[in-house]
């Protein structure tokens, strides 16, 4: 017990709690989204395409959460306009898109002069160095979200449900898309310097799809998977300092482990 | 009053006609039935007047305004043939309809005063009372037909469009179903567009018939227009017989 409370006197520790309670809450909120529209690839591909940010915000030498939301959002703008304007399908616009942000995130890494740790920090996470003006970013874009979310949160699941329907009912399914797009890309690059860019899609997905694993209704699915993605954060962040392991693969397989419960319970595995 | 208005509509896919210059009219409070055979652009039709899928050239105008891309002050219900959606999603049958009960922006789940009964009035309309806590995935045929229709009145709407509505649905379910709309129709003077194959649901409840294949054949009252020689020209000569049995049982 002692030692629990010592710990928690640490700030870097208080910070990194805050950190996983922030993100687990906001991550499966707008995870469920991801999920329920089946949008799991293009969360990857904007997790990753947030890596040309990195990397541009490097050679430039500007912030980087800043260089990789806006290099995220481009991409996320990019994906929406293609998908609507050649009747590509989506996952070959995000294939595109997706792999065109490596190449370029990987050209602009090989002209950096020297070893920089930051980059790493997006690279896997590091959710023990987190500072306070990251944890003020994530309170106000996590903020945001959930307002924008909730006050939309009708129109978003009007288009989740049937497009057709939702357009005839009066909804600018166009609008509310690009949002969702918008919405996607700007959580997942806030989260990156804590779970990192290669696992960020899982503390979307995972806690999202294992309360979908039980809810019966709405209202249940974004409860449940609010309370698995902070259960997520915190158990994973104790366990990776009681276990000196990596913070954030830590988290995400503790949410795999709450998922494979869930998915066992309740018959889920033979119901489908 | 006239509650829907087309000119000179064009559909085009891959410089193909999908329909060709359809022209028509339909009265306030009318039940409208368009028939035609498959590939007809029955559907294409609806889709086109509801701006799902964009037109070549032409005008619609619901109750004198003009309707596109559904920037429209006149509210419209609209059940489609086949309904898509991930039958998966944890959504109740009350969750689904409270999307569509106004205001839309705000935060939902609020309990807003009256929505509740609101929308458990609309599912006794339509006999699903006691499917207001079930999963919309878990629905039968019927039961899911039954909700959409509630859906698609849910904003009181003034026309409603019912794309084969009853497929998929056993014989006593379609009956129910169409006597749903002709009360619904009579009750809330509603108009109603439906496309449907079978002729004894268009003898036995639409005030008008439109006849199509890609073009428009004819339109008026069902037993006035729907000659040998129209339903021949639709349906082909094995359709001319079953034509005299159907208006003969009605």
């Amino acid at each position: 017990m002692n030692m629990i409370s010592e710990f928690i006197s640490y700030p870097f520790i208080q910070r990194a709690l805050l950190a996983s309670v922030m993100v687990g809450i906001l991550c499966p909120f707008v995870g469920n989204f991801v999920v329920l529209r089946r949008m799991s690839f293009y969360s990857d591909a904007i997790s990753h395409s947030a890596f040309a940010g990195i990397a541009a915000g490097a050679l430039l030498g500007i912030d980087l959460s800043l260089s990789s939301i806006i290099v995220a959002i481009l991409i996320a703008v990019i994906i929406a306009f293609l998908s609507e304007k050649t009747g590509l399908s989506h996952d070959t616009v995000i294939g595109i898109a997706f792999s065109g942000a490596i190449a370029s995130g990987m050209l602009v890494m090989g002209m950096l002069k020297g070893y920089r740790a930051d980059l790493f920090t997006f690279l896997f996470g590091d959710i023990l160095a987190i500072t306070d003006k990251d944890l003020l970013m994530i309170f106000i874009i996590g903020i945001l979200t959930v307002i924008v979310l909730l006050t939309f949160l009708k129109p978003f699941l009007q288009i989740t449900f049937n497009r057709d329907l939702a357009r005839v009912e009066g909804t600018s399914v166009r609008f509310f898309e690009y949002l969702l797009f918008l919405i996607i890309a700007v959580v997942i690059t806030v989260s990156l310097k804590i779970i990192g860019m290669i696992l960020v899609t899982s503390l979307l997905i995972v806690p999202a799809a294992s309360a979908k694993n039980l809810a019966s209704s709405m209202k249940r699915l974004f409860v449940l998977s609010c309370v698995f993605g902070v259960l997520s954060g915190v158990i994973g962040l104790a366990m990776s300092i009681y276990l000196n392991t990596s913070s954030g693969p830590t988290i995400v397989l503790v949410s795999i482990m709450i998922f494979f419960l869930t998915l066992f319970s309740r018959g889920a595995v033979t119901k489908r | 009053m006239i509650a829907l208005q087309v000119e000179n509509l064009c559909v085009k896919a891959d410089n193909r006609h999908l329909i060709e210059n359809i022209t028509f009219s339909i009265e306030e409070g009318r039940i409208v039935a368009i028939i035609g055979p498959n590939g007809a652009g029955k559907t294409t039709l609806i889709k086109a007047i509801l701006g799902l899928i964009p037109y070549e050239t032409g005008t619609v105008s619901l109750f004198g305004r003009p309707f596109k891309n559904n920037h429209s002050v006149i509210k419209v219900g609209y059940v489609p043939q086949k309904l898509e959606f991930d039958r998966t999603i944890p959504l109740t049958v009350s969750e689904l309809l409270g999307f569509t009960v106004p205001p839309v922006y705000m935060v939902p789940f609020m309990k807003r005063k009256g929505a509740r009964e609101h929308i458990d009035g609309l599912l006794k309309i339509v006999g699903a009372q006691s499917l207001a806590q079930r999963s919309i995935g878990s629905l039968s045929g019927g039961e899911l037909q039954r909700v959409m229709i509630a859906k698609a009145i849910v904003n009181d709407p003034k026309i409603l469009f019912l794309d084969e509505p009853a497929s998929g649905v056993d014989i006593e379910g379609q009956e129910r179903f169409h006597d749903l709309v002709k009360r619904l129709n009579k009750e809330k003077g509603l108009t109603v567009i439906i496309i449907s194959h079978d002729l004894n649901v268009v003898y036995r409840y639409a005030d008008d018939v439109l006849c199509m294949n890609r073009k428009l054949i004819c339109t008026g009252r069902p037993e006035e227009t729907l000659t040998d020689e129209v339903i021949k020209s639709m349906y082909g000569e094995m359709m001319g017989a079953y034509i005299h049995s159907c208006h003969e049982h009605d």
